[in-house]
């Protein structure tokens, strides 16, 4: 069943330009020049109960703009959203009883105090009874392994720390459907890892999760379906499972030398950038071949002082999607 | 050989003060509405002033020798060269040691102290442009105050000097960061002194004797009460009346005073700053 | 689901004494110099009747009076209700704002409730003082009197409320322009000091279009026994400032919602 119904929606701003001259910033103290930018152009998708959706795309590609009208904070320019059958802009006083949402680089935690008195004070916004409450924290503060923490004051927790009691925050009132806007952002690979073993705990119990990312891991990692946005625009959107068919399992690899090769030629792998005769950027095809058999081949070959395997980076999707593959599913 | 020298040493002062004044003239250009608020509270307050005395001098024609006209005129006054030496350089001073940023400055070739005072320049370039102008218009046009300096010379040099008094006596109390973690609540009480002292408040002859004895020992008169006494081109203060040359004399070693003493401070900052670096 | 409002206010007063206490020092010592800055304008008064002037018909314990009354609405307003401006204007630059628009509670109650400052305890002190030093030479004062005052009083907070409401709307449109409140500031001083020194068209705007006379002048007026119809006429508009206040910051909400955008 269906929990989110997104139908054509588009959402444009209004801004100015202003120039940099002296003459021209005088300019602008009395006049200024109007810009139309459309953020989200024309996006229609849906996501089903008990499922993670992750919405994957550059930086400024609309995902926040897209989260932000789910999430009833913003009126769309058009088109309709439909989340368990409220209109969010429309009944967000009802609406946000149901959902939970945690913006990775907002904090509604209170800074100076401990992160208990902001649970405190969820638990008077939401109206949850001394029992629910203290049911529902017992279990997620056991789930994180945070239940010192909660009372130390915020500042002085780590950032892997602040997230975990900024989801406990978001998730008290046992909402339905929770948002999750770069929930991973800046985190280190271990609070990282903490962060998504939660999420798909709490999924498991019931919880649905639409989360925004720029980072393929945590797609790769969480989502079982996947709405890719560039430009505004969808590009993709389908199933894990075919992303990664599209993408073929490529990883990349960032190399430094320590003795000058004019070229690097390995089964299954491509250069992707030169960038000198010691530092290469490869692309290694992992379908066929392990990354291990990879390594195996590039020691045989030349000697180099780093290395490092990363995940196929943003751009790099977006231009595959283009390539043809993607673009059929929309 | 020795006047080239120092030619070419001008002349790259001159060129330093143009860039940054021009920069920081740009940087606060974006902020533009937020020097137009005061083209509002200017004359607003200008009204309160000018009702609350009116109504005073409504039983007398001279109060501490002065007459209701010679007030309006000086609380205009004092609002306009307000705009003209406003100053943050204790802000922008103690942010940049709190944060740690002044070590580029301890890097560059240029003294700080230089560097600030070329920020103010074009911040106040700024205010002459948005504030300065806009009000002293709406105080000859509509409020028809007596605008016009007894001596304009003499008036221009004193604004300078309480130009340079403000940014020196500002940049003392940032220098106190390198001290003070809080130096934020020292400003604020020397930031209260000088808006009570200064004569912004009221016309320093107000205050009992004693006070205005003393406030010849004090930085604060200079800043404004000064400038303010030399455009109408009469001076007096704790009875004491003074030629026009006199006090603006006695601005200028002040001045110079707080010059040297901001350099004193600086001197020691910078050997607690290295001492703490090391 | 109905929400809990008295019970949601409790929580931020006790989270706002919870950080006050984090920052002893800092707290006490914003406090006072929060007093020290806000009580300087009676100076003036002092040193103008210290002269051996005086504005016609008002005692010097008058004067103060109406300047004690000023404090104090300016102490209570800002405990109650000068946080939005700040908070406002930090969620607009940081576009953070959707963190309190996602709460099933009014926005604008929950910004006010959330930003209830102890600081301003220094104020209303200092205030009561000069208030006790002040009502205690002017005179007899009758139960009628005092129940006047009051009245007029609790309208000065509503206009208090009504500016900070205004502010913190302009804050929207008025990107990070710390220097909002010093247009308020400055139109406020027409309510520090007797209204009878104001011309006509003067006295009518702080009395019926930015009702600030009812924040110091008209409450302490009738404690000396000069109330008259006017002033209780002049509650009206503080009402509706105040509910233009509020609905000019519910309207900007929506705008930053994107409502027609």
């Amino acid at each position: 069943m269906d929990i989110i119904t997104v139908e054509n929606l588009n959402k444009t701003y209004e801004t100015y330009r202003r120039g940099s001259k002296f003459s021209e910033t005088f300019k602008s103290f009395f006049k200024r020049e109007k810009v139309i930018i459309e953020a989200v152009k024309d996006i229609s998708f849906t996501v089903e109960e008990g499922e993670i959706a992750g919405i994957l795309g550059p930086n400024g590609a609309g995902k926040s703009t897209t989260i932000k009208m789910l999430t009833g904070t913003l009126f769309p320019t058009g088109g309709t959203i439909n989340v368990m059958g409220y209109t969010p802009h429309k009944e967000r006083a009802a609406y946000v009883h149901n959902i939970g949402a945690v913006f990775g680089q907002k904090s509604q935690l209170i800074w100076d105090i401990p992160p208990m008195d902001s649970f405190n004070m969820n638990k008077a916004i939401y109206s949850i009874s001394d029992r629910d409450f203290k049911y529902t924290l017992d279990k997620l503060t056991g789930l994180f392994e945070v239940e010192d923490i909660v009372s130390k004051p915020t500042r002085v927790l780590s950032l892997g720390e602040r997230m975990k009691c900024e989801f406990i925050m978001a998730m008290l009132h046992k909402p339905e459907v929770v948002f999750l806007d770069e929930p991973t952002i800046g985190l280190d690979v271990i609070a990282k890892q903490r962060i998504r073993t939660f999420i798909k705990e709490m999924n498991a119990q019931g919880t649905t999760f639409i989360l925004t990312t720029h980072d393929l891991e945590d797609v790769e990692q969480l989502a079982r379906k996947v709405v890719i946005i560039n430009h505004g625009q969808k590009v993709f959107d389908d199933k894990l499972q075919n992303l990664q068919l599209v993408l073929g399992s490529k990883k990349i690899i960032h190399l430094m030398l320590t003795s000058p090769r004019t070229d690097i030629k390995i089964e299954g792998t491509e250069v992707a950038e030169k960038k000198s005769d010691y530092e290469y950027i490869l692309e290694v095809n992992l379908a066929n071949s392990s990354i291990n058999t990879f390594i195996r081949n590039l020691t045989n070959m030349c000697e180099f002082s780093d290395i490092s395997i990363k995940e196929l980076p943003m751009e790099k999707i977006i231009t595959r999607i283009y390539e043809g593959h993607g673009v059929s599913a929309v | 050989m020795v006047g080239v020298e120092i030619m070419n040493y001008i002349k790259n002062k001159i060129q330093v003060v143009k860039a940054v004044s021009m920069v920081t003239y740009k940087e606060w250009s974006a902020y533009r509405t937020h020097s137009m608020v005061s083209i509002f509270v200017g004359p607003v307050y200008f009204m309160v002033q000018y009702f609350i005395w009116k109504a005073v001098y409504s039983g007398n024609s001279v109060l501490n020798g002065m007459e209701l006209s010679q007030i309006l005129t000086y609380f205009g006054v004092t609002a306009l060269i307000g705009y003209l030496t406003m100053d943050f350089a204790d802000w922008n001073l103690q942010m940049l040691v709190r944060t740690g940023k002044f070590l580029t400055f301890a890097l560059r070739p240029v003294h700080h102290r230089f560097f600030a005072l070329s920020q103010k320049i074009g911040h106040r370039i700024l205010g002459l442009l948005f504030e300065f102008l806009p009000c002293l218009f709406i105080f000859v046009f509509i409020f028809k105050v007596n605008m016009i300096p007894a001596s304009p010379g003499w008036t221009v040099l004193s604004i300078v000097l309480a130009f340079l008094m403000n940014f020196y006596l500002n940049y003392i109390i940032g220098l106190t960061a390198f001290w003070l973690v809080q130096s934020t609540s020292i400003r604020r009480v020397y930031q209260l002194l000088l808006g009570i002292f200064s004569g912004g408040l009221i016309p320093l002859v107000f205050f009992p004797v004693y006070l205005q004895k003393l406030l010849f020992f004090l930085p604060f008169q200079y800043v404004s009460y000064v400038p303010t006494m030399v455009f109408t081109g009469k001076y007096s203060l704790a009875g004491i009346k003074m030629g026009i040359p006199e006090i603006v004399g006695i601005q200028a070693a002040a001045v110079l005073l707080a010059a040297l003493a901001s350099e004193a401070v600086y001197r020691a900052s910078m050997k607690r700053f290295t001492g703490v670096g090391a | 689901m109905k929400s809990n409002y008295p019970g949601i206010y409790r929580e931020c007063i006790k989270v706002s004494f919870a950080t006050a206490a984090t920052y002893r020092f800092n707290f006490v010592l914003n406090a006072i110099i929060m007093l020290v800055s806000n009580v300087l304008f009676p100076l003036v008064t002092i040193l103008i009747y210290g002269s051996g002037a005086g504005f016609p018909g008002w005692s010097f314990y008058e004067v103060l009076l109406i300047q004690a009354v000023f404090t104090l609405s300016a102490g209570i307003s800002g405990a109650l209700f000068n946080g939005i401006l700040w908070v406002t204007m930090r969620h607009i630059i940081e576009g953070s704002l959707e963190i309190v628009l996602i709460k099933p509670v009014d926005c604008l109650f929950y910004l006010v409730a959330s930003t209830f400052e102890p600081d301003s305890i220094g104020l209303i002190a200092g205030g009561c003082i000069m208030f006790a030093i002040a009502a205690g030479n002017a005179g007899a004062i009758s139960l009628l009197m005092w129940l006047q005052f009051l009245a007029l009083f609790l309208a000065g907070l509503l206009v208090m409320m009504g500016i900070s409401f205004i502010m913190a709307a302009t804050s929207f449109k008025w990107v990070g322009n710390s220097r909002i409140p010093e247009i308020f500031e400055s139109i406020k001083s027409f309510g520090k000091y007797p209204q009878s020194i104001l011309n006509k068209s003067a006295a009518a705007f702080a009395a019926f279009v930015i009702p600030v006379a009812m924040v110091g002048c008209f409450p302490a007026a009738a404690l000396l026994g000069k109330a008259s119809m006017p002033m209780f006429a002049a509650v009206i508009p503080c009402v509706l400032f105040a509910l233009s206040g509020i609905f000019l910051y519910k309207y900007m909400i929506r705008l930053y919602e994107g409502v027609g955008g």
